[in-house]
């Protein structure tokens, strides 16, 4: 029993080295000299600011794309960046994540909720403890967030993926059709309204040979559902794809069909899998924004807000470009969509 | 020689690592940080107690947070169509043993294997919550139900004296009613406990009614500090719960188990957790960590199993 009870302590004893290890790493890296929890400083002397970056999800390419851009931000700017999440998409998991924050006293917590009203409560109390909050990528409770950063502007992207269509078409005249992920997704109906009024407004001349036809958020539906149409409307001329695989699915029906160039598809899509139908063009243009730049604006206007500087409309931000900021003096917009072009689709890792 | 139980062993482990803790992860002994591993730890706590007993009979209860997600999402219904509080926590729990005994039948009545069952009704209760719910996440209930899970009472969290209040009775039941002493003997050998004219079936009937229970009064304290129901509410907690009671020192094949050993192995996990998050390492290699130590844990005891058989095989033999 003895003999066990040496084993027991040396294996604590053995975690207490890897755990100091660990510990002592993450300082080193943060370059800052350790200023003792202690230490009566307030935040703003001269002390490091330590901005949290919260994501929906670790370890899926999206938010992978963030964190880079997030802790690029922090290397430019001089502030420590804790980019943390849960690993699973559980709303508890992400509570507790934020509540381990307020712990670590960090100055600024922006966080992309996973579901906002159970993130309510926890960023009250954050808010208690003098943390400033904002939310990123999803907007939470509008009355505890002090800023809210969104990648897009719905009504501009809409608008954008319209005109794409018809500069990629080479006319304004003809039958177009409309694929999306689901008839219930608020975001894609949101972008597909404006679209649609787009058209109207600016192009009398095209027209939709359907109503939106649903694609149950699967490439393989797209694609059956393009192959159906291209059947049915010898004469079409363009589709717009919305969710991030009907526009892959619609570019392989174009592409075995071997209508590149006659048929233009535009969609919102991720470079990474758009790649091999942007080079034979059976994918005429995928719009989307960058998650990378996403994660530095949140990180550039956290630590802003930390200094008491709120954002004004049409602020430069480096390494982002011009930011909008609406109305209600808090919802900033990133700005225009990210054209992906088969020269540029390498360059983005999601 | 002083010799030492599991649960011994394991509670100087988490005092060692509380300790660790205190000096190296930066705040951890802050008034603030203290009440927070104090709110987020029964939950889990709830969960693995009730995941506890089902193991004391070689069981296991794969829908357990299923169970739990349902019940808090009818509570949660019931408070959004204005029912008063306690009704929606009476519905709730009448849901959660409806849950329980949907699997104890099939398990205890029928004799499907309990893995089985309980993973199909794990499925089967997502899939109804996604039904009623379409994914979306109840929310806004009356400021009063808020308090349940974040209120304290002096400097002590009421979730965690729910937690030891439950904690209390689950230790009693277990070792001071005939209930109890059966749900041991029924995880060391079912056919003799069944010769011996204990009534199986319905002492498993009432594992997977407690384990079930437990899961709703989890829930409840869980959508109340969340302020919100969802389908998957708690689903990380689900591999956890086997952990905990596992690393607290319950045989998964049944029969030896102690709710101190849970208790414990609850706190370590806590402690760990938060701990490692102070110390800003990466919630990834915090899982890494959790794994290792769960193996490493779980392979010390069967080598001081093996041990001691052995010793008590040569002193029979000498």
């Amino acid at each position: 029993m003895k003999k066990f009870s040496g084993m027991m302590v040396s294996l604590v004893m053995v975690f207490a080295l890897i755990l100091s290890a660990c510990g002592s790493k993450n300082e080193n890296a943060g370059a800052s000299p350790d200023a003792g929890s202690g230490a009566p400083s307030s935040p703003a002397s001269g002390k490091k600011l330590k901005i949290a970056v919260v994501p929906k999800l670790i370890g899926i390419p999206y938010f992978n794309a963030s964190e880079t851009g997030a802790k690029k931000a922090g290397a430019d700017l001089g502030v420590d960046v804790i980019y943390t999440g849960p690993t699973q998409g559980d709303a508890a998991q992400q509570v507790k994540v934020i509540e381990d924050l307020i712990s670590q006293k960090v100055d600024v917590i922006a966080v992309a909720p996973n579901d906002p009203a159970s993130l309510t409560p926890v960023l009250k109390r954050a808010k208690e403890q003098g943390i400033k909050i904002m939310d990123w990528d999803t907007p939470a409770d509008p009355s505890v967030v002090e800023l809210s950063v969104q990648q897009i502007d719905n009504e501009v992207f809409g608008r954008t993926i319209t005109d794409k269509l018809v500069e990629k078409m080479g006319t304004d005249t003809g039958e177009v059709a409309l694929l999306t992920g689901g008839l219930s997704a608020a975001n894609l109906n949101t972008w597909i309204d404006w679209a649609q009024k787009q058209a109207a407004e600016k192009y009398p001349g095209l027209k939709f040979v359907s109503d939106k036809i649903a694609t149950d958020e699967k490439q393989q539906v797209a694609y059956q559902k393009t192959l159906d149409l291209l059947k049915a409307y010898p004469n079409l001329k363009g589709i717009m794809a919305y969710s991030t695989v009907a526009p892959i699915g619609a570019a392989q029906a174009v592409q075995e069909k071997g209508l590149q160039g006659k048929v233009a598809v535009v969609g919102t899509a991720l470079p990474t899998d758009s790649k091999p139908y942007l080079a034979d063009g059976s994918l005429s243009s995928a719009l989307l924004w960058d998650p990378g730049a996403l994660g530095y604006l949140t990180v550039a206007l956290a630590k802003d807000l930390a200094e008491g500087k709120l954002p004004t409309d049409g602020q430069e931000v480096p390494n982002v470009g011009k930011i909008t900021v609406k109305s209600d003096n808090k919802t900033v917009v990133m700005g225009p969509p990210t054209e992906f072009t088969k020269e540029n689709a390498d360059q983005y890792p999601f | 020689m002083l010799k030492l139980s599991k649960e011994a062993m394991l509670g100087l482990v988490l005092i060692a690592l509380f300790l660790l803790m205190s000096i190296i992860a930066p705040g951890f002994l802050d008034s603030y940080n203290l009440s927070n591993m104090m709110f987020q730890l029964p939950e889990l706590g709830i969960l693995a107690l009730g995941m506890m007993v089902v193991i004391l009979t070689a069981g296991i209860d794969l829908s357990i947070t299923y169970t739990a997600s349902f019940s808090g999402v009818i509570a949660a219904l019931c408070m959004s169509h204005h029912y008063p509080i306690a009704v929606a926590i009476g519905i709730g729990i009448a849901v959660a043993l409806l849950c329980g005994l949907l699997n104890g039948f099939f398990i205890a009545i029928i004799g499907v294997s309990p893995i089985l069952v309980t993973l199909g009704s794990m499925v089967l209760f997502e899939g109804v919550i996604l039904t009623i719910t379409k994914g979306n996440a109840i929310s806004g209930f009356p400021d009063a139900f808020g308090q349940i899970g974040n209120m304290s009472i002096g400097p002590i969290p009421l979730p965690v004296i729910v937690f030891l209040v439950l904690a209390v009775i689950t230790a009693t039941l277990l070792n001071r009613t005939i209930w109890g002493r059966s749900v041991y003997k029924v995880g060391i050998n079912p056919v003799a406990a069944r010769f011996s004219g204990l009534h199986v079936k319905r002492v498993l009937l009432g594992v997977y009614l407690f384990s079930a229970f437990m899961a709703s009064i989890a829930a409840i304290i869980m959508i109340s500090r969340y302020n919100s129901a969802k389908v998957d509410l708690g689903s990380s907690y689900l591999l956890l719960t086997v952990s905990a009671a596992v690393l607290g020192g319950t045989e998964i094949s049944g029969g030896y188990g102690k709710v101190k050993g849970t208790v414990y192995a609850v706190a370590i996990f806590q402690v760990l957790s938060n701990g490692l998050n102070l110390l800003g390492i990466p919630r990834t290699v915090v899982d890494i960590l959790m794994g290792v130590i769960l193996i490493a844990v779980l392979t010390l005891n069967y080598v001081s199993a093996k041990m001691s058989a052995r010793k008590s095989l040569k002193v029979s033999a000498g």
